[in-house]
């Protein structure tokens, strides 16, 4: 009796802890969606009796096809090199303890800390000939002049660097929290059965491990589907019109503020939203990310925990 | 003790409020307007804004040419909001007009037959069959500029026609190698080449029907006749405003000539900040003709306007402010500029601020000879078929034209990838796109 008493106390608090989320959810997630529905059928320039046709009009919006090519060029590049570069790195910081590993992870933190609109000027620079420290690796491969780098074609690989080397220390960081939890029994295990570094890596770690992975892989490709700031940024101040819609969130704003069809940007938006939401769902119901805090625990030991 | 201390406080209360609400009362009966400018145009508005104490409150807001068509459509949303009287780039007139936006308020009963006169053609750009919608505040119309002392040290004469214009680029590739005539990766190639050839590119027939036709021989002389010198690099595919191009070439002092609008010379050229061409090298020609052409047409770039409000409270004190910019000595001649200069850059639409204009930079020492007769000669020869239009018919110059010639350095697929590009965004904004 006294225990249940006890639980109780620990909900109240927790609903107490959860309110300030559930209104920015409800605020800033839900309600929003809800009004995006309700606009997509009103009528605008583009959509002039109104109605759902909204969707169509905006799948077939001339700008859609490149930008669907673009963001899954971007997707293409960009994610695969996430989590294996991602992975690999936070592997390997694991093997040995070393006096070197706080500085590599500082090493690894710094970049992160370029958010994706510093990034934009960092690599502006980087690329640019006649500004970069690399000039000479630039020269090595014949590019002397702005224009052979700032080309369209070149945009999907531009961007894909840049959003890698935003994003990538914070995910080897968080991957290397992960591979912390593993318990050193399971490792010592491992050790005396004879598994190389190798073996252990593949075969031990990594099916430990996986939940996060998956985790992180849903988080990148949400992330990457919404690209907007590092494209919009070269598009209106380094090089004008270069990336124009280049993204899905970029036409969505442009079908909203340059051509006043909030109908068609809402579709738009709520297209974007879906494998998003998707996304999600895998992560919820089809790991067991949510489950607990350590991946062993089995179901039933959380259930126990939960009454 | 403490009672005494709250009949004060109430006391003064009383005495503060009373003094609050007489001014209150005053200011009610003088009308309020809000005016959105951007940067070249804020001087003359804080002026304005000064002038105006005690018969108008005038709050200035600073904002980008870009941010009026977003805004207003949240306005419009909220149903408050509108600034009164807003500068902004010419084709935002199509789209204010319209009616899912309509910001833009028909000006015909508000001027007067007086202000009509005096901006007379000037005006045209804000007319059309329903009324007229905003006023100009500069024309931009194209003038060919050039360097005096170049041209006098190579042994040239002013070109007169497109051809000679074509034979000085390929002179100029051949004994001068790295000097200019200009650059062609921006909107300036569109006012200063292809409008001028009347290249059907924007031209609104109605509200539902425009013409773009790059296939049309208007169209293909151009990029015919142009792209030798985009070859020898005497025309350079980047911007103008390109940091490589100011560097390498402008600030260099390589450009022998170029077509641009008539704000060039004040905005471009001269500023320490820009190609800082010194005092005693530049002056003004007209356009040089296409064959088989009786006028010599300029095109226009920019060429700002003011348009009004609907929702205005105060549309005649809206449209003074206008007038002023225009039309008063005070903006025109006298303000300050944050960068040292006097006056309103551009040249005025409005014919009694176009005379004081005149006044200022004819007797200017920076140019070699006066600029204004050339500029007076092409203010009323802007070829008047290209046309407001509802989508972003400048801003595609950036997405569409600039990517094609940077990639190609052809100019005609770059002019066809424009056209391409503005004829997918017009038939989206319900115009029916036509060949002639």
């Amino acid at each position: 009796m006294a225990k249940k008493q006890h639980y109780k106390h620990n909900n109240g608090a927790m609903y107490l802890m959860l309110s300030p989320y559930l209104l920015l959810l409800f605020f800033f997630g839900i309600l929003p969606a809800i009004m995006g529905v309700l606009e997509i059928p009103k009528p605008s320039m583009a959509n002039a009796n109104g109605g759902w046709d909204a969707f169509k009009i905006v799948i077939h919006d001339f700008r859609f096809g490149p930008a669907l090519r673009h963001v899954l060029g971007f997707m293409g590049i960009f994610v695969p090199l996430m989590i294996f570069f991602v992975i690999g790195m936070a592997l390997m910081l694991d093997i040995k303890h070393s006096p070197w590993k706080k500085w590599l992870r500082m090493a690894y933190i710094v970049p992160a800390s370029i958010s994706g609109a510093v990034a934009v000027l960092v690599w502006y620079v980087i690329l640019q000939p006649t500004l970069s420290p690399i000039k000479g690796v630039l020269r090595y491969f014949h590019i002397t002049e702005s224009s052979q780098i700032w080309q369209q074609q070149n945009l999907v690989y531009i961007l894909a660097i840049m959003a890698f080397f935003a994003a990538a220390g914070n995910w080897i960081l968080i991957q290397y929290g992960s591979l912390q939890s593993i318990s050193t029994e399971v490792l010592e295990a491992a050790r005396v059965d004879g598994a190389s570094v190798w073996q252990t890596a593949i075969r031990i770690k990594l099916p430990l491990i996986s939940k996060y992975i998956v985790y992180m892989s849903v988080l990148v490709f949400a992330g990457g589907l919404q690209i907007f700031v590092e494209p919009q940024l070269l598009n209106g101040g380094i090089y004008q019109g270069i990336a124009d819609s280049w993204s899905f969130d970029q036409l969505s704003y442009n079908l909203a503020f340059m051509q006043g069809d909030f109908g068609g940007a809402s579709a738009l938006s709520i297209l974007l939203l879906i494998p998003s939401l998707l996304g999600a769902l895998l992560v919820i119901f089809k790991t067991d990310m949510f489950e607990g805090a350590q991946g062993h625990i089995k179901k039933k030991d959380v259930e126990i925990v939960g009454i | 003790m403490k009672r005494k201390y709250s009949v004060m406080a109430v006391a003064t209360a009383v005495v503060v409020g009373g003094a609050m609400v007489a001014p209150i009362a005053a200011q009610a009966a003088i009308p309020s307007i809000t005016i959105w400018v951007d940067a070249p145009r804020l001087p003359g508005a804080k002026l304005y804004a000064t002038v105006m104490t005690g018969k108008v409150n005038v709050k200035v807001e600073l904002h980008g040419q870009a941010d009026l068509l977003a805004k207003v459509q949240l306005f419009n949303r909220v149903k408050k909001g509108w600034p009164d009287v807003v500068f902004g780039p010419p084709n935002d007139v199509a789209v204010l007009k319209n009616p899912l936006i309509n910001n833009a308020l028909n000006l015909d009963k508000l001027l007067t037959p007086a202000e009509v006169a005096n901006f007379g053609h000037g005006n045209d750009w804000c007319k059309s069959a329903t009324g007229t919608y905003c006023v100009k505040n500069d024309l931009a119309q194209t003038v060919l500029w050039y360097d005096t002392t170049l041209f006098k040290q190579f042994g040239y004469t002013v070109p007169t026609t497109m051809d000679e214009w074509a034979a000085l680029g390929a002179d100029i590739a051949k004994n001068h190698p790295g000097y200019s005539l200009g650059a062609v990766g921006d909107q300036g190639f569109y006012a200063s080449y292809l409008w001028p050839s009347q290249c059907p590119l924007n031209q609104e027939k109605s509200a539902t029907r425009v013409v773009i036709n790059t296939a049309s021989p208007k169209c293909t002389r151009v990029a015919k006749l142009l792209q030798p010198l985009v070859d020898s690099g005497v025309l350079d595919t980047r911007s103008y405003f390109d940091a490589g191009y100011v560097k390498d070439v402008g600030q260099a002092g390589k450009i022998v000539a170029n077509i641009g609008p008539s704000w060039w010379g004040e905005f471009v050229l001269r500023p320490a900040g820009s190609f800082a061409i010194p005092a005693g090298h530049i002056a003004t020609a007209p356009m040089p003709k296409w064959a088989g052409e009786s006028v010599a047409y300029s095109g226009e770039w920019g060429g700002g306007i003011y348009t009004v409000s609907p929702h205005s409270k105060f549309p005649r004190q809206a449209l003074d402010f206008a007038i002023f910019m225009v039309g008063d000595k005070r903006n025109l001649v006298t303000v300050k500029n944050p960068d040292g200069s006097f006056g309103a850059p551009t040249f005025p639409a409005y014919t009694p601020g176009n005379a004081l204009w005149k006044a200022k930079v004819s007797s200017d020492k920076y140019y070699a000879s006066n600029p204004f007769p050339a500029m007076l000669t092409q203010s009323s020869k802007i070829f008047p078929g290209e046309k407001p239009v509802r989508y972003d018919s400048n801003g595609a110059w950036g997405a569409a034209f600039a990517p094609e010639i940077t990639k190609s350095k052809n100019l005609q697929k770059a002019i066809d990838a424009y056209g391409a590009y503005v004829s997918n965004l017009a038939q989206q904004l319900g115009y029916e796109v036509t060949k002639s």
